[in-house]
């Protein structure tokens, strides 16, 4: 390769990303999920768009997938946070693994029924288009403004990170069958498995805990522990596939052990890794667009949408609801699960194996699952905010400060600089500093007001208009945007009605001597927390609700598995 | 909701000043029972009740604002006091405000849902920003009532 056609190659590759990044502007105003932007302008791109570049490279679109995959389950083990596993790891797990192999299983039944597809084949596209995607799920819910309840959201989150892992190893179990044309009831394959998943775990672990350890005790340049972790992912990776496990299941728990340490090092990471994360995203889909040729498509589009419809409204529908039986979730909760089964950049990866291993009808499997992506993204994905309304699965949504730093100051719990603008109607207005929410360790900073920063004295009264500068945690953000955005806008949010507390503790003789509540199946010792969970199950979460005569019921706030506290509102018996 | 039945202008206390939630509380339970209460309404059995109902929880109902209550016996019907602070108290308010308008209701013993009724209207009404901006404004205890009776005169229309 000359110098010429390497320069061609960076200015092809530097213009579409550019411009797909820029066409990303056009998807925040549209709602089309953000991955069909990379793809269509890789497919425009591509040898049928007006780009003409032809592209077909299948050797370097599975390395630059493999690559993709590696940092985008990183990033997603990164992001899961633990302490929602309380509630969510069981179904997570049963969805992950017992889920994808019946979906898999069902799929390609109806591959035999519907196409006449040799079983195993079948099988293989059900494996293949077996795991939902996590990071198109959550940039489609943050971008949709929604927020899931702590029973939804997390399950669907840990199902998404750790359900690639099954559907690469059942791939690739089902691609050694068909090559060496061997029953899967092969010993070696139940070995195969093992191999994969234990070695992946085990591996997983241990280099996450070294890494974590290492990270601790390393003081190095703030912009360079994301680096350090992505390559430390790639590292582990590529070593426990070389030893014959799961090198995807070991980067995702490899981002778990490190993401939920929480220390200086991983403060900052978090941010640069959503970048490289998302960068790794586009890149692959842009190749992905560019290999594909979409007049090929039309080969077996009929087959392929048949697929499409049939895994989004028969095989994940009964997948789901049959793994989730056991653990009580709402009927609505299981439909929304079901419904959010959302395919991403997974199955075109896996899609790829079969034309890597040279297998007889790689090319119809891969445009196939190609087709299964684009209408799962086109359906499920411009709906996943809408259906979320509609089946109440929704919490109300958390304000942003205006702006909110992270701060390196070694305090627990550590402080960010935040700052809020003063709206119309606030409650802040009018009152001074002494009227703030009140945290322990909450600091005024100043008032920025006429472009100048002013100290917060006593007699200093808010104004509509007024940018708040403070040093608080976390915690205290919520609190501070309430106090400062409009109020009369709050209220008219339907659920918003203010409430009396009453505390998880109490016990309901207590209660009722204070109002005639009528409490069916309720025994006077019994706590208020210990009520709700026999009234609405163990997996409580918050923003649920019980409608008893005459008031509602509404957990706030939960600590390790117990209601802590709970809204009281009365509705009048007019009602 | 009749305000005028609920709160004459002897119980209206404006820009008061006061330390804390307990002290808050003691000073509205001696506020509520003049004039011409009951005579077996005192003021530390009114204490004891409005302590008893903050142990199961707090009845800040946020935006700085909170509504004390209880039952009482010996009383034939609804009876509310109104403090303003000059400065909020911390109240274990959910949004962590502190507390600066108090609305505090005794209800007689034995008439259930005309108590949670009284409560549910008299919370409505004080989660309106417009009227807590008001309130806060205002210059006179029959201000205040004015305000009050004026709101519940609106919200009972929107709810009739």
């Amino acid at each position: 390769m000359d110098i010429a056609s390497i320069n061609h190659i960076l200015l092809v590759g530097g213009f579409l990303l550019f411009a797909s990044i820029l066409a990303t502007a056009l998807s925040a105003r549209t709602g089309l999920p953000l991955l069909l932007v990379f793809l269509v302008v890789g497919m425009l791109a591509g040898e049928d768009g007006p780009g003409g570049i032809v592209f077909d490279n299948v050797a370097a679109a599975y390395l630059i997938g493999q690559l993709a995959l590696a940092i985008i389950l990183l990033d997603g083990g990164l992001r899961t946070d633990m302490r929602s596993f309380r509630v969510s790891l069981r179904p997570a797990l049963t969805l992950a693994t017992l889920g994808v192999a019946l979906s898999a299983g069902i799929l390609g039944a109806l591959a035999v029924a519907i196409a006449g597809f040799d079983w195993k084949y079948g099988l293989l596209i059900g494996a293949i288009v077996g795991s939902t995607d996590a990071a198109a799920v959550f940039a489609l819910l943050r971008h949709g403004g929604v927020r899931l309840n702590d029973r939804v959201g997390p399950t669907l989150e840990v199902e998404s990170g750790i359900n690639d892992p099954m559907a690469i190893v059942l791939t690739l179990l089902l691609i050694e069958a068909i090559r060496l044309d061997r029953s899967l009831l092969d010993p070696a394959f139940a070995l195969f498995f093992v191999e994969q998943f234990g070695i992946g775990a085990l591996g997983g672990v241990l280099l996450g805990l070294l890494l974590r350890k290492l990270l601790e005790h390393l003081s190095l340049n703030e912009g360079l522990y994301a680096p350090l972790i992505a390559a430390g992912g790639l590292l582990a990776f590529a070593l426990i596939t070389q030893l014959g496990g799961s090198g995807f299941l070991a980067v995702y728990l490899i981002g778990l052990l490190i993401g939920n340490a929480r220390n200086t090092a991983t403060f900052h990471v978090l941010r640069v890794m959503d970048g490289l994360a998302w960068l790794a995203q586009a890149g692959m889909f842009l190749i992905l667009g560019l290999l594909i040729t979409p007049s090929e498509l039309l080969d077996s589009l009929g087959i392929a949408l048949a697929l499409a419809f049939a895994l989004m409204f028969i095989a994940r529908p009964l997948a789901v609801t049959l793994c989730l039986l056991p653990f009580r979730f709402r009927p609505r909760e299981t439909l929304y699960i079901a419904w959010v089964g959302l395919r991403g950049a997974v199955p075109i990866v896996l899609a790829l194996f079969p034309l890597m291993f040279g297998l007889p009808h790689a090319q119809t499997l891969f445009q196939i699952a190609f087709v299964v992506v684009i209408v799962s993204l086109l359906l499920q994905g411009s709906t996943v905010a809408l259906a979320a309304r509609r089946l109440g699965v929704v919490l109300p949504p958390v304000a942003e400060p205006l702006r909110r730093t992270d701060l390196p100051l070694p305090v627990e719990p550590p402080l960010s600089f935040m700052q809020f603008k003063v709206e119309e109607n606030a409650t802040a207005r009018g009152l001074s500093a002494a009227s703030l929410p009140r945290f322990d360790n909450l600091q005024t900073i100043g008032v920025v007001r006429e472009r100048q920063l002013r100290p917060i004295g006593e007699d200093c009264r808010f104004k509509a208009g007024d940018v708040v500068c403070v040093l608080a945690e976390e915690a205290a953000a919520p609190a501070l945007v309430a106090f400062f955005s409009d109020a009369q806008a709050q209220t008219q949010s339907a659920d918003d009605t203010l409430c009396f507390m009453l505390d998880g503790r109490a016990r309901l003789a207590d209660i009722r001597a204070f109002y005639a509540l009528d409490l069916p199946d309720a025994e006077e010792q019994m706590s208020l927390s210990a009520y709700l969970r026999l009234r609405l199950g163990e997996r409580l979460v918050t923003g649920d609700t019980l409608e008893i005569a005459g008031a509602l019921l509404r957990v706030l706030e939960m600590h390790e598995g117990h209601v802590t506290r709970v809204g009281l509102s009365l509705t009048d018996g007019a009602r | 909701m009749i305000i005028d039945a609920l709160i004459p202008p002897q119980r209206v206390r404006l820009d008061a000043e006061c330390t804390s939630k307990k002290r808050l509380l003691e000073s509205i339970s001696q506020l509520i029972i003049e004039p011409d209460a009951p005579s077996q309404l005192d003021s530390t059995r009114v204490f004891e009740t409005l302590i008893a109902r903050e142990k199961l929880g707090s009845t800040a109902i946020g935006r700085g604002i909170a509504i004390p209550h209880g039952r009482v016996e010996g009383l034939s019907r609804p009876r509310g006091a109104f403090v303003r602070l000059k400065q909020g108290v911390d109240f274990d308010a959910l949004d962590h405000q502190p507390v600066d308008l108090v609305f505090a209701l005794l209800v007689p013993e034995g008439a259930d849902s005309e108590h949670l009724n009284t409560l549910a209207q008299l919370a409505r009404l004080l989660s309106q920003p417009s009227l807590c901006a008001s309130l806060r404004e205002a210059p006179t205890p029959e201000a205040v009532l004015a305000l009050l009776a004026v709101n519940v005169a609106a919200v009972g229309s929107v709810t009739a």
